[in-house]
């Protein structure tokens, strides 16, 4: 049987389904405890509701990409798969088909041209999925990381604090500073996006409208693709 | 008037003007604890869910691959994946917290969709981040973009002919290209306005090794812990705070 006609039956669909049934229920049970404690705790329910709406606009982008993105895993694989692996345990759509791409090798293959069979195809099911084993795992182990952390600061809450913003800032320097180094629309779009992003969380507090600061996000981060794409074409 | 409809009436003038005051006790009895009891149970349902479709395509095809290719493919794939299981916990739990690093690891997506959205929600409140303020902040922004993005996603799964022709090329071209660039230049913009004393050092840890052709993952966790070395020596010595 050839691998493109089990790649897309029910059986991938369900065991995407039981992975987004549990994510979606895990986020609805931390969306509404948080919610309910931080009310008891003071804050009112428009003000939780704020936090939502910034939240919700800006992510509107990032999942567009996603899904645009997995259009082209959809194409390689599946629809099925991609689903399978786009809706949770998501990896970039490049690490998935590097991963079926690593399975293909592992049993003398290659993805993407005919010798790629139903042999390949199993164990990158397989070998995709566990890849992202090691975060599900460490999940589990969520609880002592607060208490290893705990134990690093002594429970400083300056040094909590400064160790929370130098992390941030880290990481993303990493992604900005190496999509900028490759210069045109990259490094126009990341100029931009940096740019606007400053100027409208620091106009919002000139002009005393917070409520610009849901939207600043999200703006800046589309003006800054299409700054891109004008420059880089 | 509570600080909190004081805070409701004028919002925030600066990131950091209101102080929010969580109780500890109540915050770890009454939150945290079942969050970790539900994050638990998720997580070792999710790892679970890992194997899922192996299994099923042995129990409904017969197909399962040999040992030894396993043991080769897994011994690739994790080459690329391990330096990120060591570099993405101490990077993003102190600023997600525990809720937030729940979905982060399980549901994905964390340096492009979950930390922007946290980090919105944070700037909305005028909460720091690495406080139980913050956390709650946090959860809330995180768990609203997975309750957004999942269903997205399985929609944009079944539709996924029509999307490529309901959308120009040049559009999505655009957002395969430069809205990834995009997102994370917007929220660098929002942690260099909330720690610009750290960015300089951050940007020489990360270029450095990069001019030294560091791999990505070994080069994120050189940035990460050299900065927040320096971040906790000007704490220590010259009182800095963030």
């Amino acid at each position: 049987m050839d691998w493109k006609q089990i790649a897309n039956e029910p059986w991938i669909w369900i065991a995407g389904l039981y992975t987004c049934v549990v994510g979606f229920y895990m986020s609805f049970y931390f969306l509404r405890k948080a919610r309910s404690f931080m009310h008891q705790q003071g804050w009112t329910p428009q003000q939780t509701a704020k936090m939502v709406r910034g939240a919700a606009i800006t992510s509107i982008g990032p999942i567009l990409a996603n899904i645009f993105v997995m259009v082209a895993l959809a194409i390689a694989i599946s629809p099925g798969f991609a689903f399978q692996r786009e809706g949770v345990g998501v990896g970039s759509v490049f690490t998935e088909l590097a991963q079926v791409s690593n399975a293909a090798v592992a049993v003398g293959e290659k993805f993407g041209d005919p010798s790629f069979t139903l042999k390949g195809f199993v164990l990158a099911v397989l070998i995709v999925n566990i890849a992202g084993w090691g975060w599900n795992v460490e999940g589990i182990f969520t609880r002592y990381l607060g208490k290893f952390r705990q134990k690093v600061t002594g429970g400083d809450e300056k040094l909590l604090a400064v160790i929370a913003a130098c992390g941030m800032i880290a990481v993303f320097s990493y992604y900005t500073v190496g999509n900028a180094i490759k210069g045109g629309g990259l490094l126009a779009a990341t100029l931009a996006s940096v740019v606007l992003s400053m100027f409208l969380f620091k106009l919002a507090d000139w002009i005393k409208k917070p409520g610009l600061k849901e939207w600043a996000l999200g703006i800046s981060m589309f003006l800054g693709m299409f700054v891109g794409k004008i420059v880089g074409g | 008037m509570s600080v909190a409809e004081q805070h409701l009436k004028t919002g925030p003038a600066k990131a950091d003007a209101v102080e929010y005051h969580v109780d500890a006790a109540a915050f770890e009895q009454d939150y945290l604890k079942p969050i970790h009891k539900v994050g638990t149970i998720s997580s070792l349902l999710l790892t679970f869910g890992m194997f899922l479709p192996a299994i099923l395509l042995y129990l409904i095809y017969g197909h399962s691959p040999a040992w030894s290719s396993i043991a080769t493919g897994f011994a690739l794939a994790m080459t690329y994946a391990f330096p990120f299981y060591i570099s993405e916990p101490i990077a993003y739990y102190p600023i997600v917290g525990n809720a937030g690093w729940y979905i982060c690891a399980n549901v994905g997506n964390g340096s492009n969709l979950r930390v922007p959205c946290g980090l919105v929600a944070q700037q909305v409140a005028g909460v720091k981040e690495g406080t139980r303020e913050g956390e709650l902040v946090s959860a809330i922004g995180i768990s609203t973009s997975a309750l957004i993005s999942i269903p997205a996603i399985l929609i944009g799964a079944l539709l996924i002919n029509s999307i490529q022709q309901f959308f120009p090329e040049w559009l999505l071209s655009a957002f395969k290209t430069y809205l990834l660039p995009s997102v994370f230049g917007a929220v660098w913009g929002q942690f260099i306005l909330r720690g610009w004393k750290y960015a300089p050092i951050a940007v020489a840890l990360v270029y450095i090794p990069m001019v030294l052709k560091v791999p990505g993952a070994w080069n994120i966790l050189i940035a990460v812990l050299g900065t927040m070395l320096v971040g906790w020596a000007m704490l220590k010595f010259f009182k800095i705070q963030a």
